[in-house]
């Protein structure tokens, strides 16, 4: 038998089954069970003690419930919360595509990057960079990198290197809310829309939609000490369907293009 | 940042970076976090175990051993490598228990059993039967390496880094554990 024979009957003996999905709930509700007697990591000293545990049962019926993170009361608190939702708003569901597109302008020069990347190994992205009216498309498949070149409608393809790893533009924004040392700045409107300003350690100022907790603009602090401002225009996450695996392809986007391997040139940029 | 990230858009590789470090961080701070490494890893997790153990209700189990103590350990996951080497390695663990107990896993060679299952859809039992079998007798590195490729559906890169080596040998060891596991599987349909 071949290796590809053999290796199609070892995937078999791991395919999913019918009863995954009960297994699967059954599993997190486990989960939400051991969520409520496990201790929270950091302890709130001004909670009285002897209500401590009223408000700990009343918080922790409020996360399996009702999804609510956390406590409540004070101001910190508050801006805690604040931070989760805004981190959990941007949190990345497994075998989806997460497609976020940002305006901004670089030098006077309005430009824009629109990306699709697949939330699950093997990662594939396809992206889009616009500059002064010049288009630049490029994709990785975590086996094969694509450069698209509009003029000539070609493709120029080249092996990977190595797979690529979660590179959204908002992946950094997700490191550092993560990192807990994030401060809510207050609220402000900007065009009509109601948004939480937090402060991120790298000193980029976030502006997130009340309602919905999605970045809108990050400003972006320069050496020169201006201030560059990108607009998150799109944020969302698309469900892993036949039609939208197209938008991380290049080749499916360009059907018609011509193909040019460049192996042995340069990476492709 | 951003305007930076718009201008190197062409670097696409970010290997370095634990793709899970930021749900690991919220899940430190927020448990119900948790849940979103859950929902990304629960298939895989059960692919594992399901090539490395035959019985249906012990895979499921391993499963739920599996989150159950990644959730209770996470303040022990100090991030020197990936969270998902550090899952993995319990569920390594996870599947070691299990086959240290008697009785509860059939000896390699009995593998046939005779309770129907799902996979008589796809295979004949025999042929299941006689590939489960020779798996059992590959040594548990050899195991764990088949079960991280063929049930978690890992790249040679991820498995690389939850077993310390290059792709390019994870790459070889596969190679030769499927060459070992032909020579002991003949295909005679």
């Amino acid at each position: 038998m071949t290796t590809e024979e053999l290796e199609r009957d070892l995937r078999t003996l791991a395919e999913p089954r019918e009863a995954d999905d009960r297994l699967r709930l059954a599993i997190r509700t486990r989960l939400g069970e051991q969520m409520l007697v496990r201790p929270r990591r950091r302890p709130r000293p001004w909670v009285g003690f002897g209500w401590a545990a009223g408000v700990a049962a009343a918080i922790a019926v409020a996360i399996v419930s009702l999804g609510w993170p956390g406590g409540s009361g004070g101001p910190s608190a508050a801006d805690a919360a604040i931070i989760r939702h805004a981190l959990r708003a941007i949190a990345l569901p497994a075998n989806a595509i997460v497609h976020v597109k940002e305006t901004g302008a670089q030098n006077g020069t309005p430009v824009a990057a629109e990306w699709w990347q697949q939330t699950s190994s093997p990662y594939a992205l396809r992206m889009i960079k616009s500059s002064g009216g010049l288009d630049v498309e490029s994709a990785d498949d975590g086996t094969t990198s694509f450069r698209y070149d509009p003029g000539t409608n070609t493709l120029v393809e080249k092996p990977a290197s190595s797979a690529p790893a979660l590179v959204d533009p908002i992946a950094r924004v997700r490191e550092q809310l993560a990192r807990g040392d994030a401060q809510v700045a207050g609220k402000t409107t900007i065009d009509g829309t109601a948004l939480y300003k937090i402060k991120l350690p790298t000193g980029v100022i976030g502006y997130f939609d009340t309602t919905n907790y999605r970045p809108v603009y990050l400003d972006n602090p320069q050496r020169d000490g201006s201030v560059v401002r990108t607009r998150v225009v799109t944020y969302e996450e698309l469900p892993m369907t036949t039609d939208n695996a197209k938008l991380l392809s290049v080749t499916a986007q360009h059907p018609d293009a011509r193909v040019s391997t460049n192996a042995g040139g340069g990476p492709v940029k | 940042m951003e305007v930076r990230a718009i201008r190197e858009a062409p670097t696409l590789r970010a290997r370095e970076v634990d793709p899970d470090a930021a749900l690991v961080a919220a899940a430190r701070e927020e448990p119900r976090m948790f849940l979103a490494l859950y929902d990304r890893y629960f298939e895989r997790v059960l692919g594992y175990a399901r090539l490395r153990i035959r019985d249906v209700a012990t895979c499921e189990d391993v499963t739920s051993t599996v989150f159950t103590t990644a959730l209770a350990q996470l303040g022990r996951f100090r991030g020197d490598g990936s969270f998902a080497g550090w899952l993995f390695q319990i569920a390594r663990n996870a599947v070691r228990d299990v086959h240290r107990r008697p009785t509860v896993e059939p000896l390699p060679l009995d593998a046939a059993g005779t309770e129907p299952d799902v996979e008589e859809q796809f295979l004949a039992r025999e042929r299941v039967a006689r590939l489960r079998a020779v798996v059992c007798l590959l040594p548990a590195e050899q195991q764990h390496l088949l079960a991280l490729r063929y049930g978690a559906g890992l790249a040679y890169d991820e498995i690389g880094s939850i077993v310390g080596a290059s792709p390019g040998t994870v790459r070889v060891r596969m190679h030769r554990i499927l060459e070992e596991l032909r020579r002991r599987y003949p295909h005679d349909d």
